[in-house]
């Protein structure tokens, strides 16, 4: 690992640094990630006037998740006019829940509209983030060895954002094509081909209706099955888009409408209530009045309380399901052969093409690169039973690193970007100070951030997510590092407070 | 057997598969089988094979109710493998001439019955009854038959097809033992009688009056195939021998019940018994075919075919 490396980032005179490696000069702010998060990051810095920027992105294009996500039938599962920026909001969407390439649209539009581009470095993998304690500076070394400093960093790399093939026994040994739903292979050709789609979570249900269309026989492996609601898509009419464009006030309110409409969601999703029980009624109802089979409708009948896993939306994977060429297995995979995949039922199912909707790699106890605080601390030992944070942005020996998509920031009710918009804006005002007040740390106090866990861990006791079901939201020892437990609203509130005692404060 | 670590039989368990392309169909041995046996070999594997489906229908209810993930990850575990159990029969069958292309075997009326009962009632039955009901039918049914069939059959596929079933059985056995001892564990007299509660569910008692008449038919079966009734009774005892190994097993009101009844059974004296539902046996053989509602979904899953 490169590591003295980033002692001479500043650009001083020592002479010592390796023949390959390149060092920038230090930027106000280093982002890691061009997602939703890093640009919203860099357009809030701009807007508070800060300008000296750097975006390491490892891809060669913007748009994280909507860049990798081009399955067929992607798209979000939170309507287009939340899942968006409240700061740059688009009159044109063409549906309630737009597509994977409409979104990578607005994506490149806030690129344009904001001038992100100057501040972009593309094919940039961040390999290592280290402070360095005399300097009050943090440094990436990519992976080609170049050192790219800043004043405070942000991570933006994104929650999901690293998908590989899953460790399922034998997949080596399997010698037809493999896909996997988050890089898609555009060049396959599946007419005529016999497919599988392992996996039946968000992804995989939007995959498999628009699959089962063009493939001759599609096969579904199912391990356990979600709670799927009725998904209220349409297409949005000309005069309305007109209408959001003249009187941009009016989007404000459908806006404003459906944020409401999300958080009284979370009454059903967190929360053991009556409301659960009736979003429970309506997905069995939705099942019933879309399988006609009792047995089907006992395998898609999911055996965790509501909102325990992420809840589905769609109207058509069922009907798909029970398409002539589509076929449900719940038999569980004990391995993949040379053909295809063996269940224990005994039968080994060939098949031209396996599609991996499996998901994606969450560290949910550890940082996803080496991040090395003061004093050398590791991140990956300090979060080795379980991330934790103050307000999931700050995390005490790690000053001036601001984390998007943070421990415990996580929804389960509303848009992703409702709770991102909160951590943009606290993590400009921490930006500010450290810049204004000319700090060299601004590092939060660990006795703070530990009484917030404390906070966090016994609500969290209470919701529906640590009622029994495994997710990827817990941890092996089922820790919950991933969700926030309350309303959006709550959320806000509590990032609108810069408390300037919660932190330690070591001038420049 | 003592009481088994949970976690370390799943481990087990899903490191010891295997499929049905492991094994040559087409292997010389076929011709083993006389003419003589044919016919009533025939019958037999008819039998075996539902009953290994109507077992796996039994786990699948079991997952359902399953107290904890491991024994939940266990029982859809089992469930395939009973299927699998199902499925090897029937490339048996099909090794021996016994099916045509794209034959399912029709189940006797009793386990017609049963497979009613199982689909409309199964996932509502208290987890403690079809924990102790199921290794009861394995080890009497499966376990029984399973031995005969290795004595009679010299079909080396035979052989090799059984060893993998009854490797995957000890284990369901393992399972339903400990299983059974665990719900004797740490409750008061009261609570365990309280677990008899379902005893007046109606749905129990359609369910019983399916059961019972199954057990006499498939004795009345196997005999004529040539297998002594004590072998059946033998295993009878053994349930009631293991299950009864400890206080805690002994505690469990639906072990005691369930091997009172197995009993009952072996003694064919007991015509209070034995007369009604022998009659039984005969009464429901009248019923016409027709009237039975359509077979559920899940049972023509089965295939003989190795690979799809
Ligand atoms: C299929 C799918 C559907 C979703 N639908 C919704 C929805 O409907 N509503 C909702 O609220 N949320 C949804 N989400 C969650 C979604 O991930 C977030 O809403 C949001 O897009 C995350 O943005 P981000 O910028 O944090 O991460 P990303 O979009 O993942 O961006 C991270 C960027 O960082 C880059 N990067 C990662 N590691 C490094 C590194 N080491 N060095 C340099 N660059 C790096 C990546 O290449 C990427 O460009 C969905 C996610 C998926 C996968
Ligand atoms: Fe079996
Ligand atoms: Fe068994």
């Amino acid at each position: 690992m490169a590591k003295s490396i980033a002692d001479d980032s500043a650009g001083t005179s020592t002479p010592a640094v390796p023949d390959k490696t390149v060092t920038h000069k230090p930027a106000a702010v280093l982002i890691v990630g061009a997602g939703f998060a890093g640009l919203g990051m860099a357009i809030r810095l701009q807007q508070a006037g800060i300008n000296d920027i750097v975006i390491l992105e490892r891809s060669t294009e913007v748009g994280g998740t909507w860049r990798d996500n081009q399955y067929p039938g992607a798209a979000c599962d939170i309507p287009s006019n939340l899942y968006s920026y409240s700061f740059a909001q688009n009159p044109d969407w063409s549906r309630s829940f737009s597509g994977s390439r409409e979104i990578l649209g607005y994506i490149h539009h806030l690129v344009k509209e904001f001038g992100l581009d100057r501040y972009i470095r593309f094919g940039k993998n961040v390999e290592q983030l280290e402070f360095d304690e005399r300097k009050g500076l943090w440094s990436a070394t990519t992976s080609q060895g170049e050192v790219f400093s800043g004043r405070s960093a942000v991570m933006a790399q994104g929650p999901l954002s690293n998908a590989s093939f899953p460790d399922m026994p034998g997949i080596e040994q399997y010698k037809g094509h493999k896909i996997h739903s988050a890089r898609w292979d555009h060049g396959y050709d599946f007419r005529g081909k016999k497919v599988a789609v392992i996996g039946t979570g968000a992804s995989a249900i939007q995959i498999i209706p628009e699959l089962v269309k063009e493939v001759e026989h599609l096969t579904v492996f199912q391990r356990t099955p979600g709670w799927v609601m009725p998904r209220p898509d349409f297409e949005t009419p000309e005069w309305n888009k007109e209408i959001f464009r003249k009187l941009p006030f009016t989007q404000s309110v459908l806006r404003q409408a459906l944020y409401l409409a999300h958080e009284s969601m979370a009454l059903a999703v967190i929360w053991s209530s009556p409301l659960t029980r009736i979003a429970e009624r309506v997905g069995r109802w939705h099942l019933h009045s879309q399988v006609k089979d009792r047995w089907m409708r006992r395998q898609l009948t999911p055996n965790y309380r509501i909102g325990c896993k992420r809840v589905l939306i769609s109207n058509d994977y069922y009907p798909a399901l029970q398409k002539p060429n589509c076929k449900l297995i719940t038999w569980p995979i004990y391995t993949l052969c040379e053909n295809g995949i063996r269940s224990v039922e005994g039968i080994e199912h060939q098949f031209d093409c396996i599609v991996f909707a499996t998901g994606f790699e969450v560290s949910k106890a550890g940082s996803p690169f080496p991040v090395i605080g003061v004093g050398g601390r590791q991140l990956n030992d300090d979060w080795s039973r379980g991330a934790q944070a103050y307000k999931s942005i700050n995390v005490a020996g790690y000053p001036n690193l601001f984390f998007t998509f943070g421990p415990n920031s996580g929804p389960g009710h509303n848009s992703a970007l409702v709770y991102m918009e909160s951590q943009l804006d606290y993590a400009v005002r921490g930006i500010r100070k450290i810049l204004g007040e000319n700090l060299k740390m601004l590092d939060v106090k660990p006795h703070v951030q530990k009484q917030y866990n404390e906070g966090i861990q016994k609500r969290l006791a209470k919701t529906n997510w640590n009622s029994g079901c495994m997710s990827w939201y817990l941890t092996e020892d089922g820790f919950n590092a991933t969700m926030y437990p309350g309303f959006a609203t709550q959320y806000a509130n509590q990032m609108k407070e810069f408390r300037d005692k919660d932190y330690l404060l070591v001038p420049g | 057997m003592a009481m088994i670590d949970l976690d370390k039989m799943l481990e087990k368990v899903k490191a010891t598969q295997w499929a049905l392309a492991d094994i040559d169909w087409d292997a010389p041995g076929a011709e083993m089988i006389t003419e003589e046996q044919w016919p009533k070999l025939k019958d037999f594997m008819v039998d075996l094979m539902w009953i290994e489906h109507v077992g796996a229908r039994g786990f699948a209810a079991m997952a359902k109710k399953a107290p904890t993930e491991t024994l939940r990850q266990i029982y859809s575990y089992f469930h395939a493998e009973e299927q699998r159990h199902a499925n090897a029969e029937m490339a048996l069958m099909k090794r021996w001439g016994m099916l045509e292309d794209g034959e399912l075997p029709e189940p006797n009326i009793n386990l017609r019955l049963v497979i009613e009962w199982l689909d409309r009632y199964a996932d509502e039955m208290p987890y403690y009854v079809l924990g102790t009901v199921i290794p009861m039918l394995e080890i009497a049914l499966d376990g029984a038959l399973c031995t005969f069939l290795l004595e009679t059959v010299d079909d080396p596929v035979c052989h090799q097809a059984f060893e993998k079933i009854n490797d995957d059985e000890s284990r369901h056995l393992g399972v339903g033992f400990t299983v059974m001892e665990m719900q004797g564990h740490n409750k008061t007299t009261i609570q365990m009688v309280k677990t008899m509660a379902p005893m007046l569910d109606p749905r129990l008692m359609l369910g019983i009056a399916a059961y019972f008449p199954l057990l006499n038919k498939m004795r009345d079966n196997v005999v004529k195939m040539g297998l002594p009734e004590e072998k059946l009774y033998a295993a009878m005892k053994k349930f009631k021998k293991i299950g009864g190994r400890t206080a805690e097993g002994r505690r469990n009101p639906w072990y005691q019940l369930i091997q009172h009844h197995g009993a009952i059974m072996v003694n064919r004296a007991n015509r209070f018994y034995h007369v009604p539902v022998d009659a039984a046996v005969k009464a429901t053989g009248m019923i016409p075919r027709r009237m039975l509602p359509a077979v559920p979904s899940w049972v023509k899953e089965l295939t003989w075919e190795p690979t799809a």
